[in-house]
């Protein structure tokens, strides 16, 4: 009988700026490398993104492609062109040589995406986990899940929900889950929210639904499963039919690195630029740009004692609210 | 020049162009790399027309199936066990057939064990690539024919006919055999002891029969939900549960942990998400998932190590040459 074996093949310690980076076997022909702690520290997934880019540009023998998350790097390889061992010292060579410090200016766009909250969609996906999937959820009760993130944040009602996400930029840390669906983080740490995600999943989602799972918010982007608590709906940000001008080549609104910000709107709003998108007369507002880390981390500071005081409301309620 | 086409008359449940190993590259930008579900079924109909292993074919899921050619054409059916007939004449699976235009070829419902076929045509199904593969995507909507599961009319495109032989058969030795309960060869990990689970909750894993739930397809297999040992009271800012993780890639076979829910992530499935990777099925078992029957279907878990999973991959291989094949 195999004896078991820990899938941690690597560990390099933090070094200065460097977060730790832990390897770690991911079946017989793909590694998962997770950067830093388990904390919701946007820094590592510039990290991330530029681990990812470092090895796109040295292409080791027998990677094959790599793709970040939010703290993490899954690299698939050829297991007939290289080893697990040769591959983790070529990766301590790419993660040594990463200098997180330096005045980085990531190319990223600024896209205004409208939202309609509690719609009528998100709500029949609700209904429809509640009476064939699980009836007892504490996030589904009322048959909607923002109740539950106000109760999750300790916040005292769902227009404090809608305000924190209208409040600041999300930044894409990486695309993922179905092609052009974005991950993504509020880069303002005191409209940062919280949600545990659904247990088990829901069978279906509508196609624009918002979302949030971790501190994480993410439009689906396709009709879908999904386990994220769901809040709403925006416009579409993937067409493989390319019916609007903005999906030509591809079929994706979105990359990693892209900032949104969202504006409300009301559903018959949002369901007239459903139509709007599809006909090739909605224009998707779209500010070309660059996104300058440096300045970014010099302004943290200045936020730091409120982003403190919230981030342990937070967790204060989160300490006494259900599980989802 | 037309090569012809194959002309599906009834489509079935579900039945997709599938190549392999579908089109890897596109993980960042949320892409699994489809292709077929049994990579072994797929594979050895196409050895045994002639075409290249990873070439374009048909992936029937549990049969009920009817279609016809416009042209001569050299077919071979594998997978799992279902009545297989030319014009009502019943024929053999894993053997080659040559078959005239307009004949009727129809594969009945596959009662069980297994769950798919695979139908190859001498000189491949030559749907457009959408880069670099035919595989249907279906979550996706994209790739294969119209990035969607065939349905009655559609006319499918054939290559040019290469005159593969007829009678060639897979030897008896060499065809997989299909159960209901099935081992299934897993790595521990990524997210396994000794941060994430407990051994006691890694044995639960590998320890006990998961029946496989009727929400399975080309995106995932369900399984049931269970109670883990886990190593570690929650998931912190990721989410309350300890299964929770801050969104992280998946690799196609990870055995996905969605709060007590274990998920086997298939070729269709979600390329990234927030929840523990407590094993991977080793790439070598996979075809497995791809006859697994939702509804009846159990799973036992085997651990093996990655080199002991490169062992059983390489072996799979190793069957599908000319060597494996017999002539009448």
């Amino acid at each position: 009988m195999t004896q078991p074996t820990s899938p941690i093949l690597d560990t390099l310690e933090p070094d200065g700026p460097r977060p730790r980076v832990v390897t770690r076997q991911a079946g017989d022909r793909s590694v998962l490398v997770e950067y830093g702690e388990v904390e919701f520290d946007l820094t590592l997934n510039f990290f991330a993104l530029a681990a990812h880019a470092a090895l796109a540009e040295a292409k080791p023998a027998g990677v094959i492609e790599s793709a970040p998350g939010f703290r993490a790097l899954l690299i698939n390889y050829d297991p007939y062109a290289t080893s697990p061992a040769r591959l983790a010292d070529a990766l301590n060579e790419i993660h040594t040589g990463i200098d997180p410090s330096a005045g980085m200016r990531i190319p990223s766009r600024l896209i205004e995406m409208p939202i309609a909250f509690d719609d009528e969609q998100t709500r029949v996906a609700i209904e429809r986990y509640i009476n064939t999937v699980r009836d007892d959820a504490p996030n589904c009760e009322g048959g909607n899940n923002i109740d539950y993130i106000v109760r999750y944040n300790g916040l005292d009602d769902r227009e404090q929900v809608y305000e924190s996400l209208l409040a600041t930029e999300h930044w894409t840390g990486f695309l993922g889950f179905f092609p052009g669906l974005p991950f993504t983080f509020p880069l303002d740490p005191r409209e940062v929210l919280f949600a545990p995600k659904y247990n088990p999943t829901r069978t279906w989602t509508a196609e624009g639904a918002l979302g949030i799972g971790g501190p994480c918010w993410a439009i689906y982007n396709v009709e879908s499963a999904g386990g994220y608590q769901i809040i709403g709906r925006t416009v579409p940000i993937y067409d493989p039919q390319e019916r609007n001008e903005v999906f030509r080549g591809g079929g994706m609104l979105l990359r990693a690195s892209d900032r949104l910000h969202y504006r409300r709107v009301e559903e018959d709003e949002l369901l007239h630029l459903f139509d709007e998108v599809h006909a090739d007369r909605y224009r998707y507002p779209i500010e070309e740009g660059d996104f300058d880390v440096g300045e970014y981390l010099a302004w943290l500071p200045s936020v730091e004692d409120e982003a403190r005081a919230h981030l342990e409301r937070c967790e204060a309620a989160a300490a006494v609210a259900p599980l989802a | 020049m037309s090569n012809g086409t194959l002309n599906v008359i009834d489509g079935g449940l579900e039945t997709t162009v599938q190549d392999y190993p579908g089109r890897p590259g596109k993980l960042a930008q949320g892409y699994f790399p489809s292709g077929a579900m049994d990579h072994f079924g797929l594979r050895a109909a196409n050895l045994l027309v002639g075409n290249g292993l990873g070439d374009a074919a048909l992936e029937v899921t549990l049969g009920a199936v009817k279609f016809a050619l416009t042209r001569d054409a050299t077919i071979a059916v594998t997978g799992a066990e279902a009545p297989l007939q030319v014009d009502g004449d019943e024929i053999a699976m894993w053997t080659t057939h040559r078959v005239p235009a307009g004949a009727e070829i129809a594969i009945g419902v596959a009662p069980g064990p297994g769950f798919r076929q695979y139908l190859a045509v001498g000189g491949t199904i030559d749907v457009p690539e959408l880069f670099g593969s035919r595989s249907t995507y279906t979550m996706g909507a994209l790739g294969g024919h119209e990035g969607r599961p065939v349905k009655a009319g559609d006319e499918l495109p054939l290559g040019e006919d290469n005159d593969a032989d007829a009678g060639r058969r897979l030897a008896e030795s060499v065809r997989p055999s299909y159960a209901r309960d099935w081992d299934i060869e897993a790595v521990r990990g990524p997210q396994a002891t000794p941060d994430f689970l407990t051994e006691k909750g890694m044995q639960t894993l590998f320890g006990r029969w998961w029946p496989v739930d009727r929400n399975s397809n080309r995106t995932g297999i369900r399984l049931e939900s269970h109670k883990f040992d886990w190593a570690r009271t929650t998931g912190g800012v990721a989410g309350g549960h300890p299964s929770n993780i801050l969104d992280n890639p998946y690799a196609v076979g990870s055995i996905n942990i969605n709060g007590d829910l274990p998920v086997i992530l298939a070729t269709d499935g979600p390329t990234a998400g927030g929840f523990v990777v407590a094993a991977t099925v080793a790439h070598g078992a996979f075809w497995k998932v791809g006859q697994l029957r939702p509804v009846g279907d159990r799973i036992q878990f085997r651990e093996v190590t990655v080199d002991e999973a490169i062992e059983i991959d390489t072996e799979l291989s190793e069957l599908l040459t000319e060597a494996s094949v017999e002539t009448s």
